[in-house]
Parts: structure tokens; sequence; C-alpha cells
């Protein structure tokens, strides 16, 4: 069990992160490498700057805003909750001073962040079960959002029990040691990381996750580099 | 069954067509069925295969099964598809259920184009010689009157003198002008018209109102080669228009009602040393700068104007026609409050063209068209393009409309006012 352990938290995850990065940045070297169209691609009428109008679609979703309010509402909610959860991993690096300007425990938002993202996979997951989403879509839209949720369901889960059920073997410091540790590449696992009643959420939040990292640079998850560029051809 | 040599080939043509933007279209899909009211064919026929995102998808699974690493190791995850006779099937009907309007850009959060995409579609269509035969039959036309202008000269000559009365019934000339001009070398203006008298007379008429320095291009605006998909045949029907251009040294190309005809020529010429217009920017201009005036009398009844897709949302021109029409009538009314969602004919992408063969789907896919126009109450339906002129007169006669469809060109030529 402690080998099969060691491998997803340490060799696993240098293995997912080298093919994330070295995937995702071949990916994009190969696609803006290519010629770029002759042509103007965008839509008319247009508003100046495009580039800034471009931003605006990306990350503000205006077109998903008028025709699917709903879901709307929970992709905003959903891509917020991601990037607040990027930003309480970095947490776990060090203490990031300015995040303190909200004080707060280790992660933003009390655990109710997890939460939220969990609930807007699972409406993402059962509105394609919907037709017409249905027939549009193909298996990876499933796996990737049930691998989602797999991933935010077990790393809340660690949140949620220091915080809402009072569980205090495992602190943020032994993660502080681990994620250190395996930065530095020296790669140190505390015991009370592998071998208290809760390592099994660590393990398969971590699993999940590298599974997610190895897969991201091949599918659809691109979208969140490649929505820019894309916008702005519409925008010219 | 397809053979491994014809699939290499088609395999070819499709690297050919994988340019940044393709490849952006082609990556970033998440299938969120946010353009499912986009397209006019699902709204009016209802069936899934309609969907912007469904059709794309039959082009992306044979990306994802010849251009990605993932078709080979795991093709089943994107339901990557193999190329087969079956598959061009599904290629075919795709393109050629989509007019290429690009409404459905309108709703996609990333803005994929999915006329882009098609063209992928149509491209291997004629590699495998299943595109409609009609559609490369008229590009090679076009191709062979450029090739050799002087055998077809002398017909075109003869054939613009029995329109020059026509015209003059339009527009008194003074002494010493000629009705139509070709050929004139430093003139000021090239228009390029269609094949048939209601392209050039108004149009004429127009330019000595205005007294335009013009002259008439020797070939028709339209692209077939666009319609097909066949980038080199639209490059070649393009180049004739060109090089007439540069060899008259004119300052300003003005392309007729024609959607495709003047995107292509906009935006697809690339650096020359004369501009782009469309007829109704040249008009809005005229009418600008008072060098026509115009009699709204002549204008009976509510008007309402469609907005060719390829001019407005796909080229820009939205203001132009409304301040034409603002001097043509006091009763216009908008199809939308939003030029960039009003929906398409449903006859473009070549399917007018194809005539009687594609009818009964035109007719069927823009019920939506028709249940639009009717809201408006309008009596006259101005366009701007042949095409959509030609597809709403068909819904017209079809659903008995009972408007008067109108090219904006002709409103003008009658309206003028001869001081």
């Amino acid at each position: 069990m402690n080998t099969l352990y060691y491998l997803i938290l340490v060799p696993m995850v240098y293995i997912a992160f080298a093919i994330f990065i070295i995937g995702t940045t071949v990916r994009l070297i190969n696609i803006f490498r290519t010629p770029k169209h002759p042509a103007t691609l965008q839509v008319y009428p247009e508003k100046k700057p495009g580039w800034l109008w471009a931003l605006h679609d990306t990350f503000l979703f205006p077109t998903v805003r008028r025709h699917k309010p709903l879901l709307w509402i929970f992709l905003m909610v959903f891509h917020i909750c991601i990037l607040l959860l990027i930003l309480g991993h970095l947490e776990l690096f060090g203490e990031i001073e300015i995040l303190q300007f909200i004080p707060h425990e280790i992660f933003l938002g009390q655990g109710l962040v997890g939460l939220i993202a969990s609930i807007a996979l699972l409406y993402f997951l059962f509105r394609r079960f919907i037709s017409p989403v249905r027939e549009l879509s193909v298996p990876e839209d499933y796996y990737l959002l049930i691998l989602l949720f797999l991933v935010v369901l077990f790393g809340s889960q660690m949140d949620w029990a220091r915080r809402w059920y009072f569980y205090e073997t495992v602190t943020v410091e032994q993660y502080r040691e681990y994620l250190g540790s395996l930065l530095v590449l020296d790669p140190y696992l505390p015991d009370e990381l592998t071998e208290s009643g809760h390592s099994f959420m660590l393990v398969l939040h971590i699993f999940f996750a590298n599974l997610f990292l190895i897969f991201f640079p091949f599918s659809q998850s691109m979208h969140s580099f490649l929505s820019l560029p894309v916008n702005k051809l519409r925008r010219g | 069954m397809m053979d491994e040599k014809t699939r290499d080939d088609l395999l070819k043509l499709f690297e050919s067509k994988l340019n940044e933007a393709m490849r952006l279209y082609l990556e970033t899909c998440t299938r969120c069925g946010v353009c499912t009211e986009a397209c006019h064919v699902h709204a009016s026929m209802g069936q899934v295969k309609y969907i912007a995102a469904y059709r794309a998808e039959i082009v992306r699974r044979l990306y994802k099964k010849y251009f990605k690493g993932r078709g080979k190791i795991w093709p089943s995850v994107g339901e990557a598809r193999e190329l087969s006779a079956m598959a061009l099937d599904e290629l075919y009907e795709a393109a050629y259920s989509c007019t290429g309007c690009r409404r459905c850009m309108v709703y996609c959060p990333f803005g994929i184009d999915t006329q882009m995409l098609m063209s992928i579609a149509k491209l291997l269509l004629v590699g495998a010689e299943m595109e409609p035969e009609i559609l490369t039959l008229l590009a090679d036309t076009s191709i062979e009157k450029g090739k050799s202008i002087d055998l077809f000269k002398e017909s075109f000559m003869q054939g613009l003198k029995r329109l020059e009365d026509e015209v003059v019934s339009k527009w008194k000339l003074e002494a010493g002008e000629t009705a139509i001009p070709v050929d004139v070398e430093g003139a000021d203006l090239l228009y390029v018209a269609l094949a048939g008298a209601h392209s050039i007379i108004p149009a004429a008429a127009i330019f000595n109102a205005a007294k335009e320095n013009w002259t008439l291009s020797f070939f028709e605006a339209v692209n077939f080669g666009a319609f097909v998909g066949d980038p080199t045949k639209t490059k070649l029907i393009l180049d004739r228009i060109v090089s007439e251009a540069k060899r008259l040294k004119v300052k300003e190309v003005c392309i007729c009602e024609c959607g495709t005809a003047y995107r292509v020529m906009k935006q697809l010429t690339g650096k020359q040393p004369f501009k782009v217009s469309s007829i109704t920017e040249v008009h809005a201009r005229y009418i600008r700068e008072g060098r026509i005036k115009l009699d709204k009398t002549m204008v009976d009844g509510a008007v309402t104007y469609h907005d060719p897709c390829q001019i407005a949302r796909n080229a820009g021109v939205i203001d132009e026609p409304r301040y034409i029409l603002q001097h043509l009538t006091d009763d216009y009314r908008e199809l939308t409050d939003e030029p960039r969602y009003n929906w398409c004919c449903g006859g473009g992408g070549g399917l007018v063209a194809m005539g009687e063969d594609t009818l009964d789907f035109r007719m069927k896919s823009a019920s939506v068209k028709v249940d639009q126009v009717n809201a408006t109450g309008a009596t006259i339906l101005a366009t701007a393009c042949e095409n959509c002129h030609a597809q709403l007169s068909n819904l017209n006669d079809h659903y008995k409309m009972g408007v008067d469809v109108r090219f904006l060109s002709s409103m003008i030529a009658d309206a003028l006012i001869q001081s």
C-alpha cells in the first residue's frame, strides 16, 4: 500500500506535470506555428479596440449570458471557483501576502468554493444527458467532468474535514512540507500524509488530478488557452 | 470502400486547410450547445444534425482521427471517425445544408466559424468528385471566360447595346455621354456586375446620374469557386477582375449586389492599388455627397430590409443600406433589433445556384425567415444580394407572403430625380 501511495504522490505527480507542461507547450507551439488565415474572420458590426472586446468575450462569456442565462451562472461560478482553488493551492507552497488582504485560513471561501464547484460540475454533467447537448457530446466531455468532479470532491473533503469536522491529524504544515519538497526535487512524505485515516483522500485527490493533468493537453480543456486567440479572430 | 490512395489524397487536401485559425476552430469546441438556436435550418426543421456544433463535429471527427496523436492511441474518446464513403456522405449533408451565414458565430462563446469548418468538407467533396457538379461547371465557365476574353467580347458588347435604351429611360444622358461605358482606361470606378439586365441597368442609370467616371467589367462578379469551396478556382475567378482593374488603372472596384462576390473581393484580394466597395456603399456615398437625389413618393408601402449575411454580418456593410432607405421611405421597419442576429434567407453557400435540386430544402429550412418578414408587416422586402433576392422570391411564392421582393439598387434607380 505504501508503495502505491508513494508512486501516486511522487513519481506520478512529476510525470503528470511534465506531460501537462510539455504537452501543452508543444501543442500550442504547433498551433501557432501554422500560417495565419489570409483574410479577416471577424463578425460585424465591429467594436474597437478588438483586443479589449476579445478579453471581454473570453472572460465574461456574454453570448452564453444572453442565450443560456442559467448555464452562464454556473459557468461563471465554476470558473471563478477554479481560479480560487488554484490560488489556494499556491498558498500550500507558502504564504501569499496579498491574499491575506481578506484574512483567511488556507483555502479561500471557508470550504464553500469546493462545494460550489462540485455542484456546478454535476450540473454540467447532467446537462449533457439531456438532448440536444447529449447528441453533441462525445466521451471526453463526460470523462473530463467526472474526473474534475472526483478531483474537486476528494480535495474538498480534506478541507471540509479540517474545517467542519475538526479533523486535526493532517494540517496545512504537512502539505507544505510535502509540496515544498516536490518543488525542490527532494521528495519527502510526512507520515501524517500517508498513514492517517484520511490519507486515502489525499491519494485519490492527487491520483485523479494527475490523470486530469495528463489528459489536459490532448483534450478540449485546451480551450482555457485557446479561448482568447479564437475570440480575437471574431473581434478582428 | 475507399482505397488507400484516394484517402491519402483527400487527407492531403484536409491538411492544406489546416492554418492557425482552422486549428483553433477544430481544437476549441466544448460542445456546450449554446449554438443550438443559432442555425435557421435547425430553427425551421428541428433536427439535431443541423446544430452548428454537430455539423462541425462531422469534420472534427476526421481531424481527431488523422491529425491528433490521440486518434491512434484512443480514437473512441473523441468519437474519431475513419474517412470512408459514408463519412463523405455525412460531409455532404453537413456542408450543403449550411449556407455559411455565420449566425452561429454570434452565439458561440469562442466564436467558432462553422463556414470555415465546412470549407474543409467542401474541399474534400471536390477531391472525391462528389461536389454538386453544377457549381464546378459554373466555376469552370467563369475561369474559361477569363482566359479567352476576346471570344466573348463581341457578343458581350452587342448584349450591352440592347440595354442602353433602358438605361437612358431611367436617366437621360447629355450629348456625348455613353450609357454603359466599357474598357475605359483611367476610369475612377470599375463596376463588376452579374450576367443579367437587372444587375446592369439600374446601376448604370445611377452611375450616370451621379456623374461617375465609371466602366463596366467584362466579367461577372459571382464567384462559384467560393460556393463549391475550391480555393484554386476561387482565386482564378478573383484574379480576372483584379487584373482587369489593374489594367484599367481604376481607383475603386465596385461589386454589384452579390454577397459572396463582395466578401471574397473585399477580404481575399490583399493589398491592391484600388479599394473594394459594395454598390450599396457607393450609393450611400452618392446620396451623402448630394450627387443623386431620390423621390420618396416612388416607394409605396412599408419597407423592410434583409441584410445579406456576407455583406452585413460578415463584411460590415450595415449602416449604408439603412441610410439609403431613409431617403426612399418614411416607413422603414427593421427585421431584428440587432442586424447580426438577422436570419439567413436560406439560399447561401451555393444552394440557390444549385436551383431546383435544393428548392424543397430551401423552402423548408427558411420558415423562420418567412415568419420574421411577416412579423414586420412590410409590403416591400428589399435586399442587396442576388442569391438572397432569388431565395426570398422563392419563399414569397411558396409561402404566399404577398411582399414585393426588390433590389435596393433598382429602388434607387426608380426613384432618381432628374433635375
